[in-house]
């Protein structure tokens, strides 16, 4: 039925969007929408259990890919997206100095975990481009 | 007038470069290394970008990274303060070919003038006085034949030199090739460049300098001298003063006359100093540094002039907006430079944090500095932490200023110069006004004996 089959798509939607560290996740499709938020009591707090959830939550074996360079941070293709699995050296960026491509890799395979520069945004020595969780 | 400009260098001279802008309108970039993130610098810029780690190498000489700061933030000048890239005629070229504007002379004379025996030789030319001595030595056995004709002591300088590295004095034939050698490797390991050249040693100079302007439109002007005879063994400069105290007049005119000469003749333009040794009445070239000098203060509380606002104007593209005549030295002033250093220790360098820091003030005087109680010294960089500055009608007026100012001055967390200058305010060579080059050294080796 097609009510039971829109119930069950959403609960499999809240209990990803349960999984993940989203707070607000909003869907748009065919005029209709659903959105997800989660309340700040939802998650679990630091008082409760604090250190090994805080443990627990924070990924394990995170490289950061920093730059060695001063300049404009761009984006390679195919885009670098959060949860991306990486299985090789593989270039996710450079950095344009002085009209010079130098690319920023990945320096092997694992997890991009965050993205943490904007796409033709300044970038200088020692910032944090992405960070890999090494599997 | 520039709109922004970058400031490649760190510490107080950096801060000295923003004040400067910000006071000029313009808006600053500073750059900085991974452990200055917390300095003064970095904090009063408009804007302010990592470009290394500690290292210099990979920070403050980091020729790529400053460029790309400077591109991608939109400057239209660099300053280079001093040290560093300041007499780097490679790095003002390449401001150059990127459009920006490099605040100092140009790329031309910085070579030049940056080539201690070519300048040596474009001055006598110039009809400027050196110390006889020699081109580019390239063998001890070349050494030996010029220590020879020259006579004993002589002194090995580095042709890249400056800040008294690379430099060796030898006082006969068996010290020679030992000091060639300690020589050459301290100029390769400083400035990439082992070169050396041979002086005749003059015995008991002063080190008398002189400040000059250019513009872009041939106007050149003399900013009086300063004495910079109060220097360590390792001949780095520890106490100055404006105007040179007993300087024979005779001498002073020659001073100035030979510092105007030498400037004309390589169309100087922007800040620089021209340094003599002064024997009695007579004066020889030593070199010239072709940008701002750490000891510049003494000479603008002495002229009441901004040397590094004009330096940026000058750059801008500004004529001078006077000439020599306008131009009146009035009192005296005084710097020493507090430096985070053991001077019971052959001066060895000092690193840690400040846990506490009161600078002085009242009447006449400045304190340039960067350094707040918490900061870290990094062991990477130069020791000076701040340079105090005391000015007075009178000489004596100025040397009591100073004292009162250095004992009211509290730098804890590392050892400092503050004393050993308080030892030698309180000498009667200095109180008198005579003194040499020699002299800081005789005084430390009457301690050792004490």
């Amino acid at each position: 039925m097609p009510g039971n089959n829109v119930v069950e798509r959403v609960r499999s939607l809240v209990l990803a969007f349960l999984d993940t560290d989203l707070v607000r996740l909003r869907i748009e499709r065919d005029g209709g929408h659903v959105e997800l938020r989660r309340r700040a009591s939802s998650r679990p707090v630091a008082a409760e259990s604090p250190e090994p959830q805080a443990q627990a939550a924070a990924p394990q074996n995170v490289d950061a890919i920093r730059s060695d360079l001063v300049g404009i941070f761009r984006f390679s293709r195919p885009l670098p997206v959060t949860g991306d699995l990486i299985d090789s050296d593989r270039e996710l960026a450079y950095v344009e100095a002085l009209g010079i491509r130098n690319p920023v890799r990945s320096l092997g395979p694992g997890r991009l975990v965050s993205v943490c520069c904007d796409d033709g945004k300044p970038v200088e020595y020692g910032q944090t481009l992405f960070e890999i969780q090494r599997v | 007038m520039f709109k922004k400009v970058l400031i490649a260098n760190r510490g107080e001279i950096a801060l000295r470069i923003n004040r400067a802008c910000r006071e000029l309108g313009v808006k600053t970039v500073a750059i900085f290394s991974e452990p200055d993130r917390e300095s003064l610098h970095v904090r009063h810029a408009n804007e302010a970008f990592c470009v290394g780690p500690g290292p210099v190498a990979r920070s403050y000489l980091s020729i790529p990274n400053i460029i790309s700061t400077a591109l991608i933030t939109q400057c239209d000048a660099v300053h280079p303060g001093y040290g560093f890239l300041a007499e780097n005629a490679r790095f003002a070229q390449i401001c150059a070919d990127h459009g920006l504007t490099f605040i100092g002379p140009s790329p031309e004379v910085i070579a030049t003038m940056g080539d201690k025996a070519t300048a040596k030789r474009v001055m006598r030319e110039a009809k400027v006085d050196t110390t006889p001595g020699t081109d580019i030595l390239e063998s001890v056995d070349k050494a030996r034949r010029a220590a020879r004709d020259l006579g004993y002591p002589v002194l090995l300088k580095a042709t890249a030199g400056g800040g008294g590295k690379g430099m060796r004095v030898v006082t006969g034939p068996d010290e020679l090739e030992r000091a060639f050698n300690n020589a050459q490797n301290e100029a390769e390991a400083s400035f990439k460049d082992g070169r050396l050249y041979m002086e005749k040693l003059i015995v008991s100079p002063r080190h008398i300098e002189v400040q000059v302007l250019g513009d872009n439109f041939g106007n050149i002007v003399i900013l009086g001298e300063r004495d910079c005879s109060v220097q360590k063994p390792s001949h780095q400069k520890l106490i100055e003063e404006a105007p040179a105290a007993n300087l024979p007049e005779k001498a002073r005119k020659s001073l100035h006359a030979m510092a105007l000469r030498a400037a004309e003749a390589v169309h100087y333009t922007n800040a620089g100093t021209l340094e003599f040794l002064v024997s009695g009445d007579r004066v020889y070239f030593m070199e010239m540094n072709t940008r701002i000098q750490v000891e510049h203060p003494v000479t603008e509380m002495v002229y009441n002039i901004d040397l590094v606002k004009e330096q940026i104007r000058i750059a801008a593209g500004e004529a001078l907006g006077y000439t020599q005549g306008d131009l009146r030295p009035r009192g005296h002033a005084i710097e020493c430079r507090i430096n985070a250093e053991d001077s019971n220790n052959n001066f060895a360098p000092a690193a840690g944090t400040l846990t506490n820091v009161v600078f002085p003030g009242g009447p006449g005087i400045r304190v340039d500095t960067h350094i707040y109680s918490g900061a870290t010294v990094p062991p990477f960089y130069d020791s000076m932490l701040a340079k105090i500055v005391a000015f007075g009608e009178t000489r004596e007026a100025a040397i009591a200023r100073m004292e009162r100012a250095l004992r009211e001055t509290v730098i804890e967390g590392v050892n400092t110069t503050i004393q050993m200058c308080l030892e030698v305010l309180a000498t009667d060579a200095f109180v008198s006004g005579h003194y040499a080059i020699d002299f800081l050294p005789g005084l430390l080796r009457q301690a050792d004996a004490a």
